[in-house]
């Protein structure tokens, strides 16, 4: 999984499909060991993106208005 | 013979012929007003027009107190009233009685049908061509007037949403605005997830530029789903037909481009709770534990990890409100007895006490009955196994007794 590149909807998704999995709960111990831990990174993965989110606006022509930038 | 008139004479005689046909008294007629002037007397003058002709209008003081509504140059109106010729000039004049807007059946709108009738056929609005929205876009493009309110109505909206948020800006009403609003749309193109296209409320005149085809033909040509947020609720251009979604404000616009980070974050604490509720119950639930230890996974990365998951837990405490946190504590009281059971349960200890693990090649022995004299067991000890050979097995009871 590559940390930097994986969106937030992707990250999302698979988070999703963990928990789904992790409650069937018809692994390994070895193997839901590695899922929670998965889980886990997924969880601050997305929490980290959410927490870095300044406000990033871009205008394409011209400036923005000194009241948004 | 021919008769020489007077003008006044000539006048009275027009006069005389219009305004006794029944014809052209109580009479509805339907334009558009230009040169409207309301004149201190309280009179009203104004000019009805279409495309190829016009006539003076006059509104007399006693019958503007009747009317709802103030007409403007560019209005399309009912006109009811009689025609009558004023004397001194020779003119000809519909004398009105009353005035009604007239909605939508004016020229600019009937274009406005045909417009529409020729997109639809070509499948612009067609329902099969919308698309999804994505559910959290990295990028949220915005087609608006960087002085506008819709823009900031849509910062604040998306609030911390992470996501780069790119203006296009535009020129929303009057001339060349068509051309603006097209442009602007096609730089987005490569550069969003998602695009809105919005402007605050304004009269049809304002908001016109939303309804050419120029336009249209932009929002079709792109290459991500579209969100049209143009005027009020009450306000359809056609722009709203070609876009993938309609919102009725820029910040209904706004809630659909992106979803709420309060939201996500209670998605992840959810999803946190949920994984580690799962990992404890699949290890109370299996009963594997002794086949836990002898499979080489290490105790240590368990027990770090259940370090780690109090921490967790204890971190996630402080982030939820108070009816979670009663949960979180049930969850932990459970995190605490996984724990101790494990610690009981793994043999280490015990056998450190002088215990010791005995089993055949069959398992676990537990009974005199899962062993035979004379066979081979292991006995695993504190600190290393013996191999052993039994002698005899003897019950419990004839001890006891």
């Amino acid at each position: 999984m590559k940390k930097e590149q994986i969106g937030l909807e992707e990250a999302l998704d698979s988070l999703e499909q963990i928990v789904e999995v992790l409650e069937e709960g018809k692994m390994t111990l070895e193997e839901s060991l590695d899922l929670y831990e998965k889980g886990m990174t997924l969880v601050k993965l997305c929490n980290g993106r959410l927490e870095s989110a300044q406000k990033r606006i871009e205008c394409l022509t011209g400036e923005l208005p000194p009241d948004l930038s | 013979m021919t008769q020489i008139f007077t003008v006044t004479d000539l006048n009275q005689r027009i006069a005389d012929r219009l305004e006794n046909d029944p014809r052209l008294h109580d009479l509805w007629a339907r334009g558009e007003v230009s040169n409207y002037i309301h004149h201190r007397s309280g009179h009203r003058y104004f000019t009805l027009k279409d495309q190829g002709s016009s006539i003076s209008c006059v509104l007399f003081k006693g019958s503007a107190l009747s009317m709802d509504f103030e007409p403007k140059d560019g209005k399309n109106v009912m006109v009811f009233g009689d025609i009558a010729v004023y004397r001194p000039q020779g003119r000809v004049q519909l004398v009105a009685r009353a005035l009604k807007q007239d909605g939508g059946l004016g020229f600019r709108h009937l274009q406005l049908e045909a417009l529409k009738k020729k997109l639809a056929a070509e499948g612009l609005f067609a329902q099969e061509r919308k698309r999804e929205l994505p559910l959290y876009p990295e990028r949220i493009g915005i087609v608006t007037s960087p002085q506008g309110a819709a823009l900031r109505d849509v910062l604040r909206t998306l609030g911390p949403y992470p996501a780069r948020i790119i203006l296009s800006p535009a020129q929303v009403q009057g001339d060349g605005a068509e051309e603006s609003v097209a442009s602007a749309i096609s730089a987005l193109r490569g550069r969003a997830d998602v695009i809105i296209v919005c402007r605050g409320g304004g009269s049809t005149e304002d908001l016109w530029c939303f309804n050419s085809e120029i336009v249209a033909r932009a929002i079709f040509a792109c290459d991500v789903p579209v969100i049209s947020a143009v005027g009020h609720e009450t306000d359809v251009t056609i722009a709203d037909y070609v876009a993938d979604m309609r919102a009725a404000t820029p910040t209904a616009a706004a809630r659909m481009a992106a979803a709420d980070v309060e939201q996500i974050k209670e998605d992840l604490r959810t999803a946190q709770v949920r994984i580690m509720r799962a990992l404890w119950t699949n290890l109370e639930r299996k009963e594997e534990r002794l086949e836990y230890l002898t499979q080489n996974v290490s105790a240590k990365r368990m027990y770090s990890l259940a370090r780690d998951s109090r921490q967790r837990l204890d971190i996630l405490c402080q982030n939820l409100d108070a009816a979670q946190a009663e949960k979180m504590q049930r969850l932990k009281s459970r995190l605490e007895l996984a724990k101790g059971r494990l610690l009981a349960v793994g043999p280490r200890a015990t056998l450190q006490r002088g215990y010791a693990i005995a089993r055949s090649d069959k398992g676990l022995i537990l009974k005199t009955q899962d062993v035979q004299p004379g066979e081979e067991i292991e006995l695993i000890l504190g600190k290393g196994r013996l191999r052993c050979r039994v002698l005899e097995c003897r019950d419990d009871e004839e001890e006891a007794t």
